[in-house]
Parts: C-alpha cells; structure tokens; sequence
C-alpha cells in the first residue's frame, strides 16, 4: 500500500463523515401542519402570500417585525411574524419560502425567500406601448 | 435585431426595451436562458478558432470533441417539436404567431403595431454595468473548460496520456484564470450593487460556478506533476474530465428549475430539465467511458516521496476535489430528495449557510494554503528536509508576527480563525519569499508565486472582512433582547428625517431624498464627533429604483477607505416625493384600538387617551328613545419638544330609536391633526380611534441597514494578483511550447 493511498482514505473517510452529519442535520420542507405538529423544530415551508388578510408592518414601532397571513401548498393558513423589515414589493410576491418555527398559534420565521413572477419569467401577459 | 428594437420577436421583447441604452442592450441579449447559450456557443466559436491555429496534430480529435459540444448546445435553442417533445427553446419567435396570449390583444389589430410596440425593459435589478461584464467573463470561463476536456478525450482516443499535457497548459492556466475572475466579478457586483449585504452568501447560483473551478485549479496541479512526473495520468484525466461534467452539471441545476425554491437567481423552468440532463449524461457517460477503458492502460506509478513536491500536490488536489464534493452534495439536495424521495431544505438563512459551508471548508483553506507556503520549496521526486525548513524560517517568523498583531488589533479568538489567519499570510510570505529569493525576482518565471499570494489575500481578505464585520445599524439599546427569544433580529434601524443617532463610531443624519429619473436617491449623512460638534464626515446616498412593471430595486452605496467600507442600503422607505403632495392635505387614516390611560406614537406626536366620558349623563328611568348620548374622548398629544395640546373628539347616539349615530371629529388645523372616535368596544373596554395628519407635520423617514467591513480590499488586491500572476504563467507556458 503505497503512503499516497493511506493518507487518502484517511482524509476522504473524515470527509464523508463531515458530510454525513451535514446532511442529517439539515433543516427540511414542510407544511404548517407538520410544523405544528413539532412546534420546536425549524422548517421551511413554501406558499403564498394571503393578501386578504391584514398586513401588519410599523417601522415606527419596530422596523425589524412585520406580521401576515400565508397559506402553504395544502392550503392551510397560518399568522406569520416575520423577524425582517418590510422587503421591496412584498404585495407582489408569487411565492415565498419562509423558515422558523411555531410559537404558540403563529409562526415566527427568521428568514424570507419571495419570488416575483415578474422578476424572472413571463407571469404577465401586458403589451407595454410608449 | 435586438439592437434595432424589433419587438415582434418574443425574446426581445420580453427582455428589452426603447428606452434601454446600448450597453445594457448587451445585457438584454444574454439575460435570458437562451441569450446565454448563445453566448456560451459563441465563446466556443472564438476559442475553437484558436484551437485549430494552435493545435497542430491534435486538431481532428480535439475539434470532433468541441463540435459534439456545439451541437448540443445548439439544439437548445432549436425549439422544434419531434414527435411530442419540444426540443430546446427558440428565442427567435414571433409574438403574434407563437405566442397565443398575445393574438386577443386588441393593439395587435392596429395594422401600424409594429411602430408602437415596445419591450417589456431589462429587469432594473440587471442594468448595471456588472451586468454588461460579468455573465459574458463568466461564460468565457465556462466555455474555457471544454478546451482541456477536449484534449483529454483526444489524449484517451490516441492513447497518448502525456502528449497532450504541453498544448493543454496554457489553456488550463487561462481557463482558471477567467473563470475565477468570473466568479469573484459576481461577489463584487454582489457587494456594490445588489442588497445581499455581502459579496458572497453561498447561494447554490454561486456555488455552482465555483465547484468547477476548484476542480480545475486540482486539474492545473496534476498536469504540473504528470508533465514533469510522468505518473498522474489517471489523476489528470479524472480532475480534467471532471471539472467539464460539472459546468454542465451546474448548467443543469441553475437552469433545469430544480433549484427554484431555494435561490434569488435561478433561471425559470423553459421545459428543457430532460434535454439538460441527456447533455449531461452524455458527456459524463463519454468521459467515464474513455476512462475506464483506458483505465488499466495508464503507466504504472512508483510510490512518491513524503518530502517530494508531487505528493503534496496530489494530497492537495484531494482536498480540492473534497471541497467541490462538500458543496456539490450541499448544493444538490433537491437532487437527491429527487432521488431519494428526502425532503432536505436548502437552507434560506446566512447564517445557516455560512455554519454549514465554514465548517468544511475553513479547514480546507488552512489546508490549501499551508501547502501554498511550503510546497514551492519542495523538489520533484525528493527534497532535503533540514534545507527545506532552513528556506522557511525568515517567512514563518515574519508570518508569527504579523498573524499576532493582527489576533491582537482585531481580537480575535476563534482557533479555527486564528489558524486560517497565519496559514494565509504564511502562503503569502512563503510564496514572496519564493519568488525573491529562490527565483531572484525573475518576473517570468514568477506567475504561480504572483497568483498563489493573489489567493491567500483573497482568503485573508475574506476573512479578515466577513468574521470581522459589523452591523453597524444595530440596535440592542433599547429592547429586550431576552423578551424577544428567538425573532432577535435587529439589523434595521428607522431614521426620521434630520434626526441624528448613533451608529457605533458615527452619528447618522437623513437629510432628505431626491428624484432623479426612476431613482430615489436618499441621502444619509455620517458625521463624527469633535468636542461638542458634529463634522460630516461623508454622505451616502443609497437609492431605490422605481419599476412599476417589475418591482422595485433597492441598491446599496458604500464609502469606501482603505482599511474599511462603510456599506448602507435602504431597506424601506417612503416612495412618494414631498413635491408630489400637499402639504395642507390630510394623510392616511391609521386607526387603532386603545384603553383609557393608554397611549400611542406616530413619526411626530404622543397620543395619550386622558378619560372618556357621557356628556350629558341623565338618569336611566329617565331614558326614552329620543335621548341624545354623546361619549366625549379627551386626548392630550404631545410634540417631539413637549408641548401638549388638548382634543376631544364625540361619539354621538343622536336617536336610540332609529339607531342613529355619527362621529364628531376634533380636528386642530394648527396642529395638523384629526382625531375621531369611532366606535366603542364595551366588552373589551375598548375604544377604536383614527388619526390622520397633514403632510406638513408628517415627518419623513427610512429603514436602513449599516454594514462595516474592515479590510476588504486586501480581497480586491488579491484579485489583481491572482489575474496578473496567471497572465504572467500562461505567457510563460506559451512560449515553452513554441
């Protein structure tokens, strides 16, 4: 066995270890009623913005909180505080992706991903004329 | 076409406009998916052209590689339909005839409309002049890799493991170069003009570049040993082939819209996931094959010295290739819930990121760049230990040094830092060294100790900025963080207009905002402290583009000094222009529920709810349907300099019989303000209350984010030595080979 060989299984074995424990602990995809069910792990949930309920953000009181309605893939709606300020465009958001956990009856998430159907592909279908 | 506006075509209307200048009609061309396959052929084209000036007695294998190559990627933008199954995308289609939603359009039946229409507009988020550079460097390096790949498989065809190490070189060392330039082009567009807050955030977009590069710069190394060594045959092939399949596997991931959920810059799904993925099985089933088949064939190695150059290159090039498997696996995992039915979460956090990312990869770097240090001064095939350890000593006790003054100037604690630190500055000084000492300043020779520096300050640069850097517009004062539990996010702090507060070492003024075009700049004025006066230090103007088609823009402004950036961006304000309204006219209603000895604010006033009471209060027997109730609300509002004024505003029940009942406001002209009391909630004991006031008291304000970065541009340095050192050894290799 030559010294190149031993060195090399010894570091790619610590390195499947690493990934290994990575990956188990990686966070997961789920819906509000898995969440509620496991109120003290975090998940990320994907759905979309509830827009007729009320949209709750003051700066003046707290530019870091905002609080919403989202309904998840199953259609199951839940209060959402959001621990960011107010994104850009928020209104016109066609999905987002929301990661925190449940306390109490809301979910209180710590980050937002939004996409805008505008932004990247074709979700209109105006002409623009000058 | 696209420069002269014809938007009857599909694709330059979707990405275009009248209004767009020249330069971003450029970015308007490679903006969209199969923009970019055209510019990714086209780089094949120009470095195709070259190869078959320079590749003399390889050109017939290596071209039949780099055409199969072509034809796939043309076939992407083909958009024909065989039998059912639309093959790739055509960006040359016409609105009106292929694209049904638009035939019912009513501008359509004008026969003129070609004179009228227009294009929906780059996404603002992409004029930028990043954008005109970026993807187009970025691709030149993707592209870039397919020129070794085509000779490896050429080298495997004609058996010949060692012939097409030479000619591959200069290619090699050129692709690592561009497409790391590429890729650190995308951390500082990042940085200056978009609101991540931060050049790099582990995005799987970023990711996905930056796995082929690690596995081309391992590539580069082992071709070093196998063209001197003879005996990294199966190593050179694997890293080469390798790196190639991982562009296209990254093509696959960003484009396939498998990654959709979980990053910002993701293309959309056009339907092409299967043609992707035949492109990708394809060329990884062609380059394992050639391998495999050839496998028994590579020279049989002898064992490598322990203190031999070429061992450590090997160990090094295992930990390259570690570092691209770590992301590639982290960055899959929608794959593998694909393949396994998982439902692993690619994590949305940054701080999630950066924990799952540094704790691999930090100690990769300490690894990479110790081996930087040292490995120059080692021999092919075996060295002198005890000369070798002499050569080190001047760089490691300068790096001793400079690495404590630097735990001692930044405090830093974290082992894992502290080593990272002494391992980059001991690359940088042991490659000076190198370079001074041992190659005696010879400019031409020094490329590799010019790039290696290049990296090392790119990772002390990193680091020194990215564990050092301060959220400056944080405000921990005056809440309770431990009421808070986990939402302890404070990074957002609200400024009225010409209110100072302060920011770490600054004061921090919002003097007023401007409109200029579709750009709201707002002007943020730092100031410092001298005795009892504030001196402007400078002024930033952070600014919020307009687009009503696509959304809104947020774009950051950075003061930059040389041992530190000031980075400030908006993140939510107020978009309409004082010029724009009245100043006598009342605002918006902001309504509120409250209890008697409760108060609230607005951006000017304190409304304290004093007492409420029934004005004329007559006795019940005396009660009949035609008393008259007025339930009077006192409030005392009180001004940011303290004086208070009083309003009371009424409820009245003019007729319990019909039910009549209206609301008397209080409105104080001089104050600017109305008050009304609009219902009474007797089961709570509550009152419902509104308030509006006039635009001239309103005062304005914005929700901004401050962020210090020391030392950033020992990254930004870093960069000009890594691109001059590796102009400097491809020059040198190309003249080796005439």
């Amino acid at each position: 066995m030559k010294k190149t060989h031993i060195i090399a299984i010894v570091i790619i074995a610590a390195a499947i270890g690493v990934i290994t424990t990575s990956l188990s602990n990686a966070s997961t995809y789920g819906n509000f009623a898995e969440a509620f069910e496991n109120p003290n792990s975090k998940i990320q949930i994907v759905g979309y913005f509830y827009k007729e309920k009320e949209l709750v953000y003051e700066p003046e009181i707290d530019p870091n909180l905002m609080s919403f309605y989202m309904t998840d893939k199953e259609g199951k709606e839940c209060k959402v505080v959001l621990n960011q300020s107010k994104p850009q465009d928020f209104e016109r958001s066609e999905e987002i992706v929301l990661k925190g956990k449940v306390v109490g009856d809301e979910f209180h998430a710590t980050d937002m991903l939004m996409k805008c159907p505008s932004k990247y592909n074709d979700g209109s279908q105006q002409v623009y004329t000058d | 076409m696209l420069i002269n506006n014809y938007f009857e075509y599909h694709y330059i209307w979707h990405h275009s406009s009248k209004s767009l200048p020249l330069r971003y009609v450029f970015s308007a061309f490679w903006e969209g998916q199969e923009g970019s396959f055209i510019l990714w052929s086209f780089w094949h084209v120009i470095l195709g052209n070259l190869l078959i000036r320079s590749a003399k007695n390889w050109e017939s294998t290596v071209m039949t590689v780099f055409t199969s190559v072509q034809i796939f990627l043309s076939s992407m933008i083909l958009g024909v339909v065989i039998m059912d199954y639309k093959l790739g995308s055509n960006p040359f289609t016409l609105l009106l005839r292929e694209h049904p939603q638009f035939q019912n359009n009513p501008l359509f039946s004008n026969p003129n409309y070609l004179e009228k229409l227009d294009g929906r507009g780059l996404n603002p988020l992409l004029q930028n002049y990043w954008m005109t550079i970026q993807p187009p460097t970025l691709f030149l390096g993707f592209a870039s890799t397919l020129v070794p790949f085509a000779y490896a498989i050429a080298g495997l065809w004609k058996r010949d493991y060692q012939g097409w190490i030479k000619p591959v070189l200069p290619w090699t060392i050129f692709g690592v170069m561009i497409l790391g330039i590429g890729i650190l082009m995308g951390g500082a567009w990042a940085y200056e003009a978009l609101s991540f807050g931060g050049f790099w955030a582990w995005d799987p977009v970023e990711n996905a570049s930056l796995v082929p590069w690690i596995t081309f710069v391992g590539a580069l190394h082992v071709m070093m040993v196998q063209k001197i060594r003879g005996n990294a045959a199966p190593t050179t092939f694997a890293m080469t082939i390798f790196t190639f399949v991982l562009v296209l596997y990254s093509s696959f991931l960003t484009r396939s819209g498998i990654l959709g959920e979980s990053s910002v810059h993701a293309f959309t799904d056009l339907g092409m996931y299967g043609h992707l993925l035949s492109y990708l099985v394809f060329f990884f089933g062609l380059g394992f094959v050639m391998f495999f088949i050839n496998l028994k064939r590579f020279p049989k190695a002898e064992d490598d010295a322990f203190s031999s150059r070429e061992f450590w290159m090997f160990i090094g090039t295992l930990v390259l290739a570690l570092s691209a498997i770590h992301i590639t696996i982290m960055t899959s995992k929608p794959v593998i819930n694909l393949i396994f039915g998982t439902k692993m979460a690619l994590d949305i956090g940054a701080q999630e990121r950066f924990d799952i990312y540094h704790s691999f990869q930090i100690p990769v770097v300490i690894i990479i760049t110790s081996m930087i240090a040292f490995a120059q001064f080692l021999k092919y095939k075996k060295s002198d230990g005890k000369a070798v350890m002499k050569k080190l000593t001047v760089a490691s006790v300068l790096s001793l040094v400079v690495t404590g003054a630097i735990i001692y100037a930044f405090d830093y604690t974290n082992p894992y830092y502290i080593l990272m630190l002494f391992t980059a500055i001991f690359a940088i000084f042991g490659n000076a060294d190198y370079a001074i000492r041992i190659l005696k300043g010879k400019i031409n020779k020094a490329g590799s100790s010019i790039a290696h520096i290049g990296f090392a300050l790119i990772m002390l640069g990193a680091l020194l900025s990215t564990s050092k850097s301060i959220v400056i517009s944080e405000n921990n004062s005056t809440v309770d963080l431990a009421s808070l539990g986990e939402l302890k996010n404070n990074e957002n702090i609200l400024l009225y207009q010409n209110d100072t507060v302060q920011l770490h070492d600054y004061y921090v003024t919002f003097t007023g905002k401007r409109k200029e075009g579709v750009n709201i700049f707002y002007n943020v004025e730092y100031m410092k402290k001298v005795g009892d006066k504030f001196v402007t230090e400078f002024t930033l103007s952070p600014r919020i583009q307009l687009n009503p088609q696509m959304g809104n823009v947020a774009e950051p402004d950075t003061r930059h000094f040389w041992y530190k950036d000031i980075y400030t961006h908006v993140t939510y304000a107020d978009l309409s222009m004082p010029e724009d309204t009245d100043p006598d006219k009342y605002g918006e209603l902001a309504t509120r529920e409250m209890k008697v000895g409760e108060s609230f604010f607005t951006s000017n006033f304190k409304y304290q709810l004093d007492s409420v009471y029934v004005n004329n209060k007559v006795a019940l027997d005396s009660l009949n349907d035609s008393t008259r109730i007025e339930v009077v609300a006192n409030f005392s509002i009180t001004d940011k300099e303290g004086k208070t004024v009083k309003a009371s505003p009424m409820y009245v029940i003019e007729n319990m019989e019909s039910g009549k009942i209206f609301t008397m406001p209080d409105e104080l002209a001089e104050t600017g303000v109305i008050l009304s009391l609009n219902k009474i909630i007797p089961s709570e004991n509550k009152y419902e209350i509104s308030v509006r006031e006039k635009n001239s008291v309103k005062k304005d304000f914005l929700v901004m984010k401050a962020i210090q970065f020391p030392m950033i541009n020992i990254l930004w340095i870093g960069c000009l030595f890594f691109m001059v050192g590796s102009i400097i050894a491809m020059i040198n290799r190309m003249q080796a080979n005439k």
